[in-house]
């Protein structure tokens, strides 16, 4: 039972009532405006299809793999796309290991709503051959740090993940064109995925009878809220999921003021991902250069040295 | 701390790595040639037969005559006696409130350890109740024990906080706002706000002041404080002051 007690995440009254004052007069315990994001910093790692992402103190490693398997009876030409999140509980003392808990779930729900029901991924080009092999693309998700607004980072690191992956070429061939071949990146250049649009998830949060909006929670502010909801968005203004799951009623006119900033962030993050991924691209292909080393070795330790 | 006596010969007995960044492993101290002394090794330090090695990453300090300890910045606290801690009660016993202070284990606070405490007047806590507190023991294995008041059993200052707000640092911002002469983020602040302080060496802060804009601000540039310099504190503080004027 102490075990229980030491490991969840305490607040004191002092902080959930300081908080909720401060947010009556507009003010945030970090020194933001309601409607103020955090600082997205989005990074990539060595190898094509994996990014980290850090949302003010939110840390989020993402990893994209594929793998080719028999497609789905009822989708025979459709590869699949799948999110896994893992919840290190050296992220949070309260995740605990191994057992996915009830909001890992909803995160990964909402995550794979906003990607996959929107079809932001273009599925129908992962078949290598109908009814008989797929690309299956596997997202996997880690939460290295919680800092609050776990939703909007790792969504962020699963489509920058996803726009710097790359899968392996692959060639049909053999005596009865059945046979599939698996080109290794050196032979022939991987694929990118085809992405049609981004869907950005945005969070708000509610506090005092859904009167007090404010947009990406801190792990304090998530403590004290009374609600939440995610919208997941598109530069194009579509809306591709809302969450809004328990918590305080909102007014409709409130839903539709999240929608509106939402669309506005949403465009703000899509042009950040997007520099980020044209960085990376450009790094890479300068990466593929090869440069040969100047030959010529000049003698400089001597005085009578001579350039041939 | 646990007394080593030495009997080794030669003159010198401090160390070259005094307030120097040490990780585990270094030796800080050769006993071979040390006369006649007894050391006093703190938190972070071991005998390895004639060596004195370092066990955690941080700062080696030295208090003389013969004390050395390794001082680093940790976001978990282990109790020490006669430390001032902010806590936070977690559940009430009969006999004890249960405190969370950051540290490996629950610490419990007795009912009685209040000025004037009988059992006719039990303080009554809710839970999630700020306390300002004092280790009275630290043994491991064991459950710390707390106390309300200092060692004359008078309140002075310990008790519950009422109002404000409290956030979380390290173990080093701590010792840093408690170091003298004041550092320079406080004084400087409190040249130009009025606020309260309560800083807990378990590295949790209570600030608080009449207006919640300048909790904030506080909060924050102390936050943003710890890795600064002295200097950098200095012109942080100064920055902040010219922007809400």
């Amino acid at each position: 039972m102490e075990q229980r007690l030491g490991n969840s995440y305490r607040m004191t009254i002092n902080e959930k009532k300081f908080i909720e004052q401060a947010l009556v007069s507009d003010l945030r315990v970090d020194g933001r405006r309601p409607f103020d994001y955090r600082r997205l910093t989005i990074k990539f790692g060595s190898e094509d299809g994996s990014s980290e992402v850090q949302l003010g103190q939110t840390h989020v490693m993402a990893f994209v793999t594929s793998q080719l398997v028999q497609p789905y009876r009822d989708r025979p030409n459709e590869g699949a796309l799948s999110i896994f999140i893992e919840f290190s509980p050296m992220a949070d003392p309260s995740f605990e290991a191994g057992r996915p808990g009830e909001f890992a779930v909803e995160l990964g729900r909402i995550i794979d709503r906003g990607l996959r029901e929107s079809r932001a991924v273009d599925t129908e080009s992962l078949c290598v051959l109908a009814g008989k092999l797929v690309w299956a693309i596997r997202v996997d998700l880690h939460i290295l740090d919680n800092g609050g607004n776990l939703v909007d980072a790792a969504n962020v690191a699963a489509l920058a993940a996803l726009l710097t992956f790359r899968r392996p070429e692959c060639t049909v061939g053999g005596e009865d064109g059945q046979e599939v071949i698996v080109h290794p990146p050196e032979v022939k250049e991987p694929h990118p995925l085809i992405i049609h649009h981004l869907p950005v998830a945005i969070s708000f949060a509610f506090f005092g009878n859904g009167n007090i909006v404010v947009i990406d929670p801190s792990h304090k502010e998530e403590a004290v809220m009374g609600g939440r909801m995610t919208a997941t968005m598109n530069t194009s203004g579509d809306v591709c999921a809302v969450q809004k799951a328990g918590g305080e009623g909102v007014l409709h006119s409130v839903v539709m003021q999240c929608l509106r900033i939402a669309s506005l962030k949403a465009a703000d993050i899509t042009s950040k991902i997007k520099n980020a991924v044209e960085t990376y691209n450009t790094e890479r292909a300068l990466k593929k250069v090869k440069r040969h080393s100047s030959l010529v070795a000049v003698e400089v330790d001597g005085p009578e040295t001579k350039l041939k | 701390m646990g007394e080593k006596p030495l009997s080794s010969s030669s003159s010198s007995s401090s160390s070259s790595l005094v307030d120097q960044i040490v990780v585990a492993g270094d030796v800080i101290l050769d006993l071979s040639n040390i006369t006649n002394q007894t050391l006093k090794l703190g938190p972070g330090l071991r005998q390895d037969g004639d060596a004195i090695s370092v066990m955690k990453a941080g700062r080696l300090r030295f208090s003389k005559p013969n004390k050395y300890w390794v001082e680093s910045s940790e976001k978990r606290y282990v109790p020490c006696v006669e430390d001032t801690i902010l806590g936070i009660v977690v559940d009430c016993k009969p006999d004890n409130f249960l405190v969370d202070i950051k540290g490996p284990m629950l610490a419990f606070l007795p009912v009685l350890a209040f000025e004037g405490g009988t059992r006719r007047n039990i303080p009554k806590f809710e839970i999630g109740t700020l306390l300002y507190l004092r280790v009275v023991k630290a043994n491991s294995n064991m459950n710390p024990e707390l106390s309300c008041t200092d060692a004359s059993g008078k309140a002075s200052g310990f008790g519950p906080l009422k109002d404000g707000y409290m956030f979380e640092s390290t173990t080093g911002l701590s010792r840093m706002l408690l170091s003298s002469p004041t550092c320079p983020v406080l004084e400087a602040l409190g040249k130009k706000l009025s606020f309260e302080i309560a800083v807990g060496l378990n590295g949790r802060v209570w600030v608080n002041a009449s207006a919640p804009e300048t909790v904030i601000l506080v909060a924050n540039a102390i936050m943003n404080a710890e890795t600064l310099s002295w200097a950098q504190q200095r012109i942080m503080v100064d920055k902040l002051m010219k922007r809400i004027q």
